[in-house]
């Protein structure tokens, strides 16, 4: 067991540089990079404006001396080949430097210190409350199959299942926000500074409800019907019968030795959760204006933002992967029937 | 009562034998921003193995007969038919799913013939003894119709019908006549009779018009076709795909299994919304270009089906038996396995198809998906945020797409559910 983990862990390393060479060299390789789009931004000042369509070919430029072009290829290294590049880049990551996002004119890890809360913010709001909603009731629809209760709440399940979560946030950002229930997107007030400690704290609640509720929404019904059927299952094993025939109570069988087994699939998710939180949902936090990870990310891959991205990238992977296998671990805790090898 | 008792089990039993090694878990419903799981194939591979363990042993009131007509494999065509039948009835029994089933084919098979029900073009036309069919014509190819045959000499643009109705039916006098389809706009159209776009819903425009003019309710309709296509296409290339591999893995086992497995687990960390993101953004991507795309990111789910069903199926003796006479693998893999591991494809099925209605839908939304002016609901919800600033201005443009994409993935979801429960042997005896 200990040697399976140990492998899987080593594993991360041959998956990290494969995984962050190929969307170095897609990065690099693609056009309309910083490079490019200093040159053009030098072109058109060159052309006085002039130039709107003026797309093509920006070396044959000019108006631009070689030499500073020369030297703003220097700056981005691309006077190297693309590996020497990616072994650059490389090196500083594992020096624990992520270079300098040129979009935001500061250091990577910096933007991400910024915006990391944020999306904290929303990942665990949504993950506790998911969980907490969803666990009892799936339990409840387990134990009433087949009752009004359990047809009417799946009917809300499967429609919760089809609308995508942003789509969700829009729709109620468009009915409720309009009729002035909720602000119109935004993490927080503008002036958030002035408002004293309590009114901080209803003022979230206040701008997070209808983001958290499109955070929910995709995971609600995947992890309620995974927690019925899941129970389900366990209701018909043998062992609940044995349970039964010796003359325990429903509620100590149900909750005491069905549930518990019922659980095991419900915690693989912990350790998935973890890269959730990291990557946000840059659907949902465009529609509500939130300047989350996801959002950011998403905005440095439109506007080729390449430290950026890359450094996002290498975190990112490191903590999905490592969020599978403690999932994993999770898995063989509370399950020692689990056998890896 | 007791018969259909008999071959639920039975279904039961058999299934158990192939189950897909994620279906346990997956519950019923397939996330389509699920995170990539790494090494759950073993994972579930070993629970599934130690279940079915479990449950073989277990004391299940079943007709031996029918158990042998699932498994055994010296029968393989009758017994499947058999089994397929039966799953029929099941899912024909099961009515929320099925009636989506069918007024989604129906649907879907109408939108073909959009061009005669939802166009600005006449399905027919007489103009000065002349006889045209434009709606038809618009539904084979794109026809050219400029103002100089309908009496403008000299002017060679396209004709607006719009105009030539109006002017056909203030002549009561003249023999020419023209007959309009159910609702008179493309949805390519700009109309700016009512004013500035987007206009609200009127009677002239249903569900009104978005911001540069276009008609919202043509829009949807044309955008249901794209979408239905779309989710269908990349289902069927993400199946092959991950079919293909994950046979190949749990065919061949062994170093390949790992490589590709390895291979897979690289590719899911690749942030693949970045990707498509990075490349939609250099070449404009057509419909095909993005479901493959879309495709080359979304094959993975299925591998671990695959893989698990093929690693059981190869340990039975109709395989072993194929191997002693000589088969050749390819004919093992495709005309012996396959057949027998169907049942996670088709039950995966519409889940899949949500998948990638869902995904079109985000990447038009970002403004990476199809090109404009393409018929989108991600363009349309787009669109009707950015003209969105509070106290329900230009609503519909929002709450119609989202609308749309609800009631179809909704009867998509139902069918899934009927599929899955049809062909789901787990009868989940509720205490006792």
């Amino acid at each position: 067991m200990f040697n399976y983990f140990l492998r899987r862990f080593l594993l991360i390393i041959p998956t990290f540089f494969i995984a962050t060479a190929i969307v170095f060299v897609i990065l690099q390789v693609t056009p309309g990079g910083p490079f490019e789009q200093i040159m053009l931004q030098a072109k058109m000042q060159a052309q006085g404006g002039e130039g709107g369509g003026g797309s093509g070919n920006f070396q044959e430029s000019i108006n631009i001396p070689e030499e500073s072009v020369a030297e703003l290829k220097r700056y981005f290294n691309l006077d190297k080949p693309i590996y020497t590049r990616y072994f650059i880049w490389i090196g500083n990551v594992l020096q624990g430097d992520l270079g300098k996002s040129y979009k935001f004119s500061e250091p990577v890890v910096d933007v991400i210190k910024d915006r990391l809360p944020i999306s904290i913010f929303f990942g665990l709001t949504g993950f506790i409350l998911s969980y907490l909603i969803c666990i009892p009731l799936g339990v409840w629809k387990a134990v009433k199959h087949g009752s009004a209760f359990d047809i009417t709440s799946s009917a809300l399940v499967f429609m919760g299942y089809s609308v995508p979560g942003f789509a969700l946030g829009a729709v109620l950002m468009v009915t409720l926000g309009s009729a002035g229930y909720f602000p119109l997107g935004e993490f927080h007030s503008l002036d958030w500074d002035s408002l004293s400690f309590g009114e901080k704290i209803l003022d979230q609640i206040h701008h997070a409800v209808l983001p958290v509720i499109a955070y929910m929404v995709g995971g609600f019904a995947t992890l309620t019907i995974l927690m019925k059927n899941s129970l389900m299952e366990n209701l018909g094993q043998d062992y609940v019968r044995t349970a039964f025939a010796k003359g325990l109570p429903e509620r100590r069988v149900v909750f005491v030795h069905a549930f518990r087994n019922s659980l095991i699939p419900i915690v693989t998710g912990l350790g998935h959760f973890i890269g959730l939180v990291f990557a946000g949902s840059f659907l949902i936090e465009k529609v509500f204006n939130i300047d989350g990870m996801g959002y950011v990310g998403y905005r440095a891959v439109v506007e080729r933002d390449y430290t950026f991205v890359m450094g996002t990238l290498a975190i990112g992977i490191v903590i999905l992967t490592v969020g599978n296998i403690l999932s994993d671990i999770f898995y063989a805790l509370v399950d020692p029937r689990i056998r890896f090898k | 009562m007791a018969q259909e008792h008999l071959n639920d089990n039975s279904l039961h039993q058999g299934r158990e034998e192939n189950s897909p090694p994620v279906d346990n878990q997956d519950g019923s419903l397939d996330n389509p921003q699920s995170e990539p799981g790494e090494a759950r194939p073993t994972l579930f591979d070993r629970m599934q193995a130690r279940q079915s363990t479990l449950r073989t042993s277990h004391p299940a009131d079943v007709g031996s007969e029918e158990v042998v007509e699932e498994t055994g494999g010296k029968k393989p065509a009758r017994s499947r038919d058999s089994i397929m039948r039966r799953r029929w009835r099941k899912f024909k029994s099961l009515k929320r799913g099925y009636y989506s089933f069918i007024l989604l084919i129906v649907l879907y098979v109408l939108s073909f013939f959009l061009p005669l029900f939802v166009n600005n073009m006449p399905l027919m036309v007489t103009y000065n003894g002349e006889t045209y069919f434009p709606a038809f014509a618009d539904l084979v190819g794109s026809p050219y119709y400029p103002w100089e045959m309908f009496g403008r000499t000299g002017d060679e643009s396209f004709v607006n019908f719009h105009e030539l109705k109006e002017q056909i039916e203030n002549d009561p006098t003249s023999e020419n006549s023209i007959l309009m389809p159910l609702y008179t706009w493309d949805p390519l159209e700009g109309d700016y009779v009512e004013g500035v776009p987007p206009t609200k819903p009127s009677s002239r425009h249903v569900l009104g018009t978005d911001a540069t003019g276009r008609d919202v309710l043509a829009r949807i309709l044309y955008g249901f076709n794209i979408s239905i296509s779309f989710g269908l296409l990349m289902t069927l290339i993400t199946f092959l795909l991950g079919t293909f591999f994950g046979a190949l893995m749990g065919y061949f086992g062994g170093k390949f299994d790992l490589v590709v497995q390895r291979g897979i687990e690289v590719w899911q960390t690749l942030p693949s919304l970045y990707v498509i993101i990075i490349v939609s953004s250099i070449i404009i991507p057509n419909f095909l270009i993005l479901i493959l795309l879309l495709a080359a990111f979304g094959w993975m789910g299925m591998t671990y089906f695959m893989r698990g069903e093929f690693y059981r199926e190869k340990a039975k003796d109709y395989v072993a038996a194929a191997i002693s006479l000589g088969t050749k693998d390819s004919t093992i893999i495709f005309k012996h396995i396959l057949p027998n591991s169907l049942t996670p494809l088709i039950a995966t099925f519409p889940f899949a198809v949500v998948a990638g209605i869902t995904g079109l839908v985000s990447l038009d939304f970002l403004g990476y998906g199809l090109p404009p002016p393409t018929p989108s609901w991600g363009e349309m919800l787009n669109v009707g945020l950015n003209n969105f600033s509070g106290n329900f201005q230009n609503w519909w443009l929002v709450i119609v797409p989202v609308t749309a994409m609800f009631l179809t993935l909704l009867m998509v979801t139902f069918i899934g559910e009927a599929i899955r429960e049809a062909f789901d042997p787990k009868v989940f005896s509720r205490l006792r």
